[in-house]
């Protein structure tokens, strides 16, 4: 038998996992509290408004909240395979180098300061959000530069910081808060998707994509960074600019599926080591893999989130991190022979 | 011929105070193989990052294959000269022909992946170094000697016509560090390598390499044929340890002797006939 390409071996199992996200985003837009007729979806809008509530919820409503769960899990699984690769570090998630106390300082500013404008369609409290996790980000960058040679430990050590500084300013300000403008911060940090306006959905479906697929193109990179930054160098990698577009490109993901649907833990750093563990740790493999799964495991926990309680919601946060530990300690038990550093 | 390596007044510190390299000047032929040695803190490690371009020298000039090794990409350099350092386990679980192929990412375009001609240079690789075998296990779970001969055939499948070796028989038993060397051999033969190694192992680079380069920890330095380079006193000199030189027919062998050594002057032997073992 001839021998496959890598290429097209990746191919066969990307247009695989597309298929299970289409089919699982399909089967999701049609669960919720209201029951929709399939039938009455395609046949299309009504002559005027309400005259076909399926559709209308079908369109309006739930796809776009769907879409939105894909998009978030995409970014948060790749930005947590990306974080992994290059500190070399299996715990690494989105997170860890400030994000999550960038965006939450940002929204506890909005909040208190009542600010009520909007930008490209995002509310103040998103817009506030992306701009702390990225200002946070480039913090953390700065300090990781200037206090250490050995990079990837110090960038380790300064979004520890940041992030324990931020966190009890973060307190501070909601101590000194009013209940109602707490409740609305702690909301947003449970980690919560909801229905966003289309201008929204398309901008953030374009930047997400572009950052993914450029996290893409230098993950053949990523494979020897993760074997550290001489062995990379020798390899032929120009390591500092590879780590600066893989860093750059993983915050502003993260960055926008934070001021989108506010702190979603364990897709970033589960979803990475279930694919890891199932499909081998190359990266080209990885990235485009994660992001389909992770967009997958998120439609799926959202679901749940809008439908367990209903017609309450719960903050998807919550099912992510009660759904996603016993799925990853089943795919431990299953594969740890399988992996060195548990060893 | 010129060398393909050629190192001019080569001098690097890395601070004002120690001064680690100085006015070092040797050359390397195409398919030669050169053994650096020396004691700890003489900079062999450093020559040897110098030479892969991870460091820059303070003052002189290093050319690779004609051209200043500045004037090199990262990219292009790494299409010259391959590097396989002291072996270690990676992080994350690459199996043996991941790792091997992992050298073709010099060749490779934008979204990385290798065509065929790419696949059948990893898998010359693989099977001229033995590590077929294991080639679809993580690298966790080889020996020591295997990981090296990995990294070997790493370094062999990126196609480059320099292979600078860090210490790549240490933490190996003597089976396994004949089995390298034998190995670096047969590449520097039929693939006419040329190879540098850094090694502790006078023995060893006695009996492999065309060249021997002698580093002392004052700044000196000795190159030549390791007949000429090692002798009692010389290596009394740079390693301060007395030494026991004897030769096997026309090639030399080192006994240390430390302080509790049994300087007792008889060796035996069990040499085929017409084989002497004789001290200097």
């Amino acid at each position: 038998m001839a021998e496959i390409s890598a290429a097209k071996k990746l191919a066969v199992k990307v247009s695989i996992c597309l298929a299970v996200l289409a089919a699982t985003m399909f089967l999701c837009t049609m669960v919720g509290t209201q029951n929709i007729s399939l039938e009455k979806v395609f046949a299309g809008p009504g002559k005027a408004p309400g005259e076909n509530i399926d559709y209308e919820i079908f369109i309006g409503v739930r796809l776009p909240r769907v879409i939105l769960a894909a998009l978030v899990g995409a970014a948060l699984a790749c930005s947590g395979v990306v974080l992994q690769a290059i500190l070399r570090n299996p715990l690494a998630d989105p997170y860890i180098l400030g994000i999550s106390s960038g965006a939450g300082l940002g929204v506890i500013t909005a909040v208190l300061s009542g600010v009520s404008w909007t930008f490209l369609g995002g509310s103040p409290i998103a817009v506030f959000a992306f701009a702390g996790a990225l200002i946070t980000v480039w913090l953390v960058w700065c300090i990781g530069r200037f206090t250490g040679k050995t990079q990837v430990t110090s960038l380790l050590l300064s979004g520890v910081v940041v992030n324990a500084f931020f966190s009890a300013v973060i307190m501070f300000l909601t101590s000194i808060a009013k209940s109602e403008q707490v409740y609305s911060t702690i909301f947003w940090l449970m980690g919560n998707i909801t229905e966003k306006s289309l201008s929204v959905l398309w901008v953030s479906t374009i930047c997400i994509l572009a950052g993914i697929i450029g996290l893409f193109s230098i993950s053949h990179r990523l494979n020897a960074l993760t074997f550290g930054e001489e062995e990379a160098k020798g390899l032929g990698v120009d390591t500092a600019k590879t780590r600066v577009v893989a860093f750059g490109l993983a915050a502003f993901i993260t960055a926008i599926a934070v001021s989108l649907s506010g702190l979603i833990g364990f897709v970033g750093l589960i979803v990475p080591h279930g694919i890891r563990l199932v499909f081998g740790p190359d990266h080209r493999q990885m990235l485009p893999v994660s992001a389909i799964i992770g967009g997958t495991f998120l439609v799926i926990a959202d679901t749940v989130a809008r439908t367990i309680v209903a017609p309450a919601q719960l903050p998807v946060g919550v099912i992510t991190a009660i759904a996603g530990g016993p799925f990853f300690l089943i795919l431990l038990a299953k594969y740890s022979r399988k992996i060195s550093w548990l060893k | 011929m010129s060398g393909i390596i050629e190192v001019k007044n080569l001098g690097f510190s890395y601070s004002a105070q120690s001064t680690i390299l100085k006015e070092l000047g040797f050359e390397v032929m195409p398919s030669e193989f050169l053994a650096i040695a020396g004691p700890n803190g003489a900079g062999k490690t450093t020559l040897l990052n110098l030479l892969c371009g991870l460091l820059s020298p303070k003052t002189g000039s290093i050319k690779i294959d004609g051209a200043d090794i500045k004037s090199y990409s990262v990219k292009k350099l790494s299409q010259k000269v391959a590097v396989v350092r002291q072996e270690f386990v990676p992080v994350f679980d690459f199996t043996v022909e991941e790792t091997v192929t992992m050298a073709r990412i010099p060749y490779l375009g934008t979204f990385g992946f290798e065509g065929k001609a790419d696949k059948e240079i990893v898998a010359e690789a693989i099977e001229m170094t033995d590590v077929g075998q294991f080639a679809s296990r993580p690298l966790a779970q080889l020996s020591s000697g295997e990981r090296q001969r990995v990294f070997i055939a790493r370094a062999l499948a990126q196609n480059t016509a320099i292979l600078l070796l860090d210490e790549p028989t240490s933490f190996l038993d003597l089976k396994h560090q004949v089995g390298i060397y034998d190995l670096l051999k047969r590449m520097q033969i039929e693939k006419a390598k040329t190879i540098i190694a850094v090694t502790h192992d006078i023995n060893l680079a006695a009996q492999y390499c065309d060249q021997v380069l002698l580093l002392g920890a004052d700044n000196s330095y000795r190159i030549g044929k390791a007949k000429d380079v090692f002798s009692a006193e010389e290596i009394e000199k740079v390693f301060g340890v007395r030494t026991f030189v004897g030769t096997i027919g026309q090639e030399k062998f080192f006994i240390p002797l430390g302080e509790f050594a049994k300087d007792s002057g008889t060796i035996t032997t069990n040499l085929k006939e017409g084989q002497q073992a004789q001290s200097q």
